[in-house]
């Protein structure tokens, strides 16, 4: 057996693992708080990916907004983070095989790659263009991609029931 | 028509028998109201963070609830119609259920509270800093927004 399948097994078979899943009110509990969760995390975000995009609230400039945005989104983070580990914890071996909860994963490692290059690129300059409506290409580039894979992540997540 | 005769046509209806024969029609109408769920909590917490004086307080409370309203209500509308597409697979379940019910209700309070004393305080604050009127508006809207979202979710457990 792979050695992550073999991990995932480990983590399916523990006491935490059997517990979470075969309790009548954790599992439940735990998910709930991920779905009402992406209203803190990818709901802030794609605020401020639709001001960058001149869409809204084009008279504050960008950097107010992602002051308000950052500890909200990094808030979800954590709680989705936390919940969702949980949850993959308690159905990890089921999971492993599971093509929803793979491109689910994928797509999780791009959203979060695609922050890491905005940040250390165009945003090091987002004093030369926080004013503007519509933000340098760059940034729009990103924030739409911002867009499409939290869309996805949420459609890929909900599909893992049905696989 | 009384409600029970609307949630017993809607499940006949053309649409309920195609939302009940789909296999993926629930999944994928789902995801579309979990997406417009994003952008209505989204916008709900800047907006309340704002009447709380915790986010963008040197901004006018009334420039952004102007492009934040559009957002919130086009995503509720749509998280509505998806509701409604929902509702035609399980009207009659749905009818009975508690939780269903306590939505609804909630859901109502919250687009009252909205239109009427959510509106006026957002008004009111302007560019000033926050009082206590606007705080408890603040604590009141998300507290019942946050009370659909919960019911909603218990939909499906109780």
């Amino acid at each position: 057996m792979p050695i992550l399948q073999h991990l995932c097994q480990m983590l399916y078979d523990s006491h935490l693992g059997t517990a979470i899943r075969e309790s009548d009110y954790a599992f439940p509990l735990i998910e709930s708080i991920h779905v009402l969760g992406i209203t803190l995390l990818v709901g802030t975000i794609a605020l401020l990916d639709l001001r960058m995009l001149g869409l809204i609230l084009k008279n504050i400039p960008v950097t107010r907004i992602s002051r308000a945005v950052f500890p909200l989104a990094w808030s979800g983070f954590a709680v989705m983070f936390v919940s969702g580990f949980l949850l993959f914890w308690a159905e990890a071996a089921k999971n492993y095989s599971n093509p929803a909860f793979r491109i689910k994963s994928l797509l999780l490692l791009l959203v979060g790659l695609n922050p890491l290059i905005f940040h250390t690129t165009i945003y090091r300059r987002v004093h030369e263009w926080e004013v503007q409506a519509a933000s340098p290409w760059r940034a729009r580039a990103a924030a739409i991609a911002s867009l499409a894979l939290w869309n996805c992540i949420i459609v890929s997540g909900r599909l893992i029931a049905y696989f | 028509m009384t409600p029970l005769q609307w949630f017993l046509s809607l499940s006949h209806s053309p649409l309920g028998h195609l939302m009940q024969t789909l296999k993926w029609g629930f999944a994928l109408v789902e995801t579309v109201h979990l997406i417009a769920l994003a952008v209505l909590g989204g916008s709900v917490l800047l907006i309340d963070l704002r009447l709380l004086g915790v986010v963008l307080r040197r901004e006018s409370a009334t420039d952004i609830r102007r492009d934040l309203s559009k957002l919130l209500l086009g995503s509720l509308v749509l998280m509505i119609l998806s509701g409604i597409v929902m509702l035609s697979e399980e009207a009659m379940k749905c009818y009975y259920s508690p939780a269903f019910r306590w939505k609804m209700i909630l859901l109502a309070a919250a687009v009252l509270f909205y239109f009427t004393f959510h509106r006026r305080a957002l008004m009111r604050t302007g560019t000033g800093s926050p009082t206590l009127w606007s705080r408890a508006t603040a604590v009141v809207s998300l507290t019942l927004w946050l009370g659909v979202g919960v019911a909603g979710r218990a939909i499906g457990l109780i």
